[in-house]
């Protein structure tokens, strides 16, 4: 079944939905993997993309109750709801001007309680303290919720933001299309169609956004090659998105705490199947948040180009269980993708780079290692 | 002659044999000259302590990108008298044939000849001085060398090998020839060499006088040894029974091809080799690698290449696609210890106020746990504490069998170094006397890599490869089962560790006493005085695959999902691996280099089947305990 798939890719011939459904269920695995490796290696060679980051989640107060979340508390003054005076939301950045991020990566709860204004200013004052720093901000899903909650059309909404600094969109909220498992899962916060929907008017709008996949729970192979298929759709019609990023489901604290992670064999397929299937997006992300620092730096092998960032301080997936760390220096996304036998490569949001780091390690004596204690990189010094 | 101020480095057999190529090398100004048994010999080379090396031919066939200098060889066109297979009864009815291990060149050729007799004597190793000893009724055995010049007229039967494989073959055999590697060796060099086998064939009437006069032979027999039944010659005829020799020994799976060996002159031809898939195909067939076709592989393959070949080769051996686990306790006894190996961050030194030795309640209630949890084994390994003699261990094993249905995985090659020491016996009687106690299997644990010159770096005080494996062979012999580790990313090159997988290899072949392999990289916790390289999960999987198939004898490899967590530990499970290793109750070392990963044996279970294996529980011995599903 496979050998009948890769002449199809050597034919340069388009992947159905049976033939995802079939790389979901092969067991060739190492098979797929690799095949995923030669086509990420003919569009990228042997780069891994990385950037400097810093992730900032204003608020978790939030209206919809999706199963899957452990970020979200549902009303003000619920235990563990926080959200963040403007000051506190820039100071994050104000603490970090020695060395600033090239993006700021903002995705929040649907808080029912804050004006509109509150968001435009959150992102007048971004640009404010960093003019040059890139803000990719608000999900499909938290863009809809302005629509709907303030009364504008969504052009209008990502006009507003446009303005006030707006730069990219973040590709979250996806979850799961398939109206069979989304009903289920996050009834309450913007379908497929309006998930995509945003995306299209965006991507008209000239703005570049990512796609997202969560995978791992009460989903099929079926529905994750159909949510696949609806974004390469998407991407046919306009060409906008930029990376696609699968998401690990992780079940600590939340609605789905009985279902088991996936294992890291899931993860490395999801990958390698989304970078076969996809094959009008650039990129594909082994987002190492979700993945762990190890896996990820596996899944650079299996058809990944990109490991996202520093990230910095990291919340939704560490209150899920990750064990990943909140955040990682440069260096050690470096020593990373070095470790893995790939040439790093700092991009900024839109993917024009920055500064191309040599394949080859650092001499040993300098070198920056895991910690598997504390789960994070440490200097030696020898 | 050289006239270059560094000495060429000169490794030899220091056997009678030997001599005539030797003899007026040996205060030769330009030369330094280090003689040895046979297998040291090769390992010099290999390890590159010395620049050429006259050493036996299947060595070269095992590290491959070897060339032997034209003109020049030890072999025989007939019989030998020095490699000799003796026995008091006649050969078919041998049960068991003990293999002088010095020389790997005639084991192979041995095992050749009793298979051409359609013989199969179980094989059991024993160094040089002990396999004549072994001697009686229905066991036989192979002697080499100098002893083997008596041994001939002191038995009934003998069958001269190299007799045979001319009887066989009419080919003359080559036992060793003056190897060198690509790049080491110059012109003068090979001139030197040449100009000494002149020198030295003149010499063999005083050599055979001298060595006469020291052993009490007779001379005239010594003198007929070195003309009449040794020929130095390394020309047509004996490079064709030396491809013969390694068609057959490859034919057999006791060789590599050998088609990285070559015989050239420095700076000749270098060896035809193969190309990189074709040494994939060869291995994932299971064909028998070269050292230099496994660092080729190392270096050149993708990790997948390696993957792809390494589950072809797990499946061809575990065909059922079943992947085991064991459920055991690693219980560290103490944390005692004197050997401060540079990478350790569990140790504490004598008198330490953090130094512990577990008493027998704390003990009692770890082993009542390990039963209720339905584990089989426990694991126990600890620093070497110079206040637990060996007594300390008899009463302690016998105390634990007597109270607890579990096996007893105890006691790594340094521990028993240490007690050995300690009690002043040497380590087979340590052994018998631990197996009486109730010692079951020995953990492969402390190998680190099997180099000295690494092991000199990062653990001085440790005992020495060939300690290490001699105390592994000791086990095997009284039927002790043990496995077998690697810890590699310290100061050791590709080249290492591949050197070590060829020494568990041939110790394999040997004994096949070891049931497993697992590999790790050094656990790196701050403040630990070793830096760590080439480390990374990317590693880990390739060097895991490689290690299936390089150790084409062993049965069994194991992911180690304790160092790289389960994650990686999984996907390890297609690289080669059959086997998931333990659920662990506790881990002391590892942990407090900071890895503390957790699994039990329900997320083993579903971990094994996402990967696409069944799971079964086994025993030490990789017997299913449960039914694969």
């Amino acid at each position: 079944m496979l050998s009948e798939i890769v002449r199809k890719i050597d034919r340069g011939e388009r992947l159905d939905v049976a033939d995802g459904l079939a790389l979901f269920e092969t067991r060739d695995l190492l098979g797929l993997f690799a095949l995923a490796d030669r086509l990420k290696e003919a569009r990228h060679g042997d780069r891994v993309y990385f950037n400097r980051n810093l992730r900032v989640e204003v608020t978790n107060v939030c209206e919809a109750s999706c199963l899957f979340c452990s970020f979200a508390k549902l009303e003000e003054g619920h235990p563990g709801a926080r959200t963040l005076a403007l000051e506190e939301a820039w100071r994050e950045l104000e603490q970090r001007l020695d060395d600033p991020p090239t993006e700021i990566h903002i995705v929040n709860g649907l808080h029912p309680g804050l004006p509109f204004s509150y968001y435009e200013d959150l992102l007048r004052g971004f640009k404010r303290i960093a003019p040059e720093v890139h803000l990719k901000c608000f999900t499909a899903v938290e863009l809809h919720f302005f629509a709907r909650h303030y009364g504008m059309r969504h052009a209008e909404v990502l006009d507003r933001l446009v303005s006030a600094g707006l730069g990219s969109l973040p590709g979250g909220g996806a979850e799961i299309f398939h109206p069979e498992v989304r009903e289920r899962i996050c009834a309450d916060k913007a379908t497929a169609d309006e998930w995509l929907e945003v995306h299209r008017i965006a991507h008209r709008l000239g703005l570049r956004s990512n796609a997202t996949m969560l995978y791992g729970h009460i989903e099929t192979f079926a529905h994750r090659v159909d949510h696949l298929a609806r974004l390469r759709a998407l991407q046919d019609e306009t060409g906008g998105f930029q990376a696609f990023i699968p998401l690990a489901f992780h079940p600590d604290g939340n609605g789905m705490r009985n279902l088991p992670a996936p294992t890291a064999m899931d993860d490395l397929r999801t990958l390698a199947v989304s970078r076969l299937f996809l094959d009008s997006f650039d990129h594909v992300k082994a987002y190492w948040v979700s993945l762990g620092p190890d896996v990820a730096q596996i899944a650079l092998a299996c058809g990944a180009d990109d490991i996202d960032g520093t990230i910095v301080h990291e919340t939704i997936y560490s209150a899920a269980g990750s064990s990943s760390p909140s955040g990682l220096t440069k260096a050690e996304l470096v020593r990373l993708i070095q470790e893995a036998g790939r040439r790093p490569v700092e991009r900024d949001t839109l993917y024009r780079v920055l500064e191309e780091h040599p394949r080859v390690a650092v001499p040993e004596a300098s070198v920056k290692v895991r910690d598997r204690k504390a789960r994070r990189h440490l200097d030696v010094l020898v | 002659m050289s006239s270059s101020e560094v000495p060429l480095r000169v490794a030899a057999v220091s056997y009678l044999n030997a001599r005539p190529l030797v003899e007026p090398l040996r205060d030769h100004p330009a030369v330094r000259l280090t003689c040895g048994l046979p297998r040291d010999v090769a390992r010099m080379l290999a390890e590159d302590e010395a620049d050429v090396a006259l050493m036996p031919v299947a060595a070269a066939a095992e590290q491959g990108d070897v060339r032997l200098l034209p003109g020049m060889a030890i072999g025989a066109r007939g019989p030998v008298r020095s490699v000799l297979l003796v026995s008091e009864r006649p050969v078919h009815e041998l049960d068991e044939v003990c293999l002088d291990l010095s020389s790997r060149t005639s084991l192979v050729l041995a095992r050749l000849i009793l298979a051409r007799y359609k013989l199969s004597p179980r094989l059991l190793g024993f160094p040089s001085s002990r396999a004549l000893a072994e001697v009686r009724g229905s066991r036989g055995a192979v002697v080499i060398g100098d002893p083997a010049l008596d041994a001939g007229a002191r038995f009934p039967c003998v069958i001269d090998l190299a007799g045979a494989w001319y009887a066989w073959t009419g080919l003359p055999f080559v036992f060793a020839a003056w190897c060198h590697r690509p790049g080491a060796l110059a012109p003068e060099h090979h001139r030197l060499l040449l100009d000494a086998k002149e020198v030295g064939l003149g010499m063999r009437r005083s050599l055979a006088e001298e060595h006469a006069r020291k052993t009490g032979r007779s001379a005239g027999e010594l003198e007929r040894y070195l003309t009449e039944h040794l020929s130095y010659a390394l020309g047509d005829d004996e490079e064709r029974g030396l491809r013969r020799f390694f068609d057959e020994g490859h034919a057999a799976g006791l060789l590599p091809r050998g088609d990285d060996v070559v015989v050239a002159a420095p700076r000749g031809p270098a060896p035809r080799g193969s190309t990189l898939d074709a040494v994939l195909a060869r291995a994932a067939e299971g064909e028998r690698l070269s050292g230099s076709d496994a660092e080729r592989l190392l270096a050149g393959a993708s990790v997948f290449e390696l993957g792809i070949a390494a589950d072809a080769s797990r499946r061809r051996r575990h065909p059922a696609g079943v992947v085991t686990y064991i459920v055991d306790r690693n219980v560290n006894y103490t944390n005692v210890c004197t050997t401060s190996c540079r990478f350790c961050a569990f140790y504490r030194p004598v008198g330490h106020a953090e130094g512990y030795v577990l008493d027998r309640e704390v003990l009692g209630r770890k082993l009542d746990e390990v039963v209720r949890a339905g584990g089989v084994q426990i694991l126990l390994q600890g620093g070497l504490n110079p206040e637990l003699g060996l007594d300390w261990y008899e009463d302690l094993f016998r105390w634990m069998k007597s109270g607890w249905p579990l096996g007893l995985h105890a006691l790594s090659p340094e521990e028993v170094l240490f007690i050995a020491r300690n009690a002043s016996l040497d380590v087979e009687r340590v052994l018998e006397r631990l197996h009486a106690a109730g010692l079951d299997s020995v953990p492969g644990g402390g190998a680190e890599i099997l180099v000295d010159r690494v092991r000199r770096r990062i653990a001085k005080a440790k005992c020495t490869s060939e300690e290490w494996l001699g105390v592994m062979r000791a086990a095997h012999h009284m039927g002790l089962r043990s496995s077998a580790t690697m810890m590699y990313g310290t100061v050791d090159t590709p080249r290492d560790r591949v050197l070590h997988l060829l020494k568990l290899r041939d110790l394999q072949d040997e004994t096949r006493g070891f049931t497993a392999f697992f590999c790790w990289d050094f656990q790196y916790e701050q403040g630990v005085r070793v830096a760590p390289k080439d480390t990374g999960t990317l590693v880990y999987l390739r060097t895991q695959a490689l290690a299936r198939l390089v150790l084409d004898n062993f049965d069994h490899v194991g992911a180690s999902w304790v160092t790289q967590g389960p994650a990686v530990g999984q996907v390890a499970l297609r690289f080669g691996a059959d086997d998931f290793g333990s659920v662990m109750f506790e881990e002391n070392v590892v942990s407090s280099a900071g890895t503390s990963f957790r699994m039990d044996a329900g997320t083993m279970e579903s971990r094994i089947h996402e990967a696409g294996f069944l799971a079964a529980r086994r025993d030490v011995r990789y017997t299913h305990l449960t039914e694969p599903a």
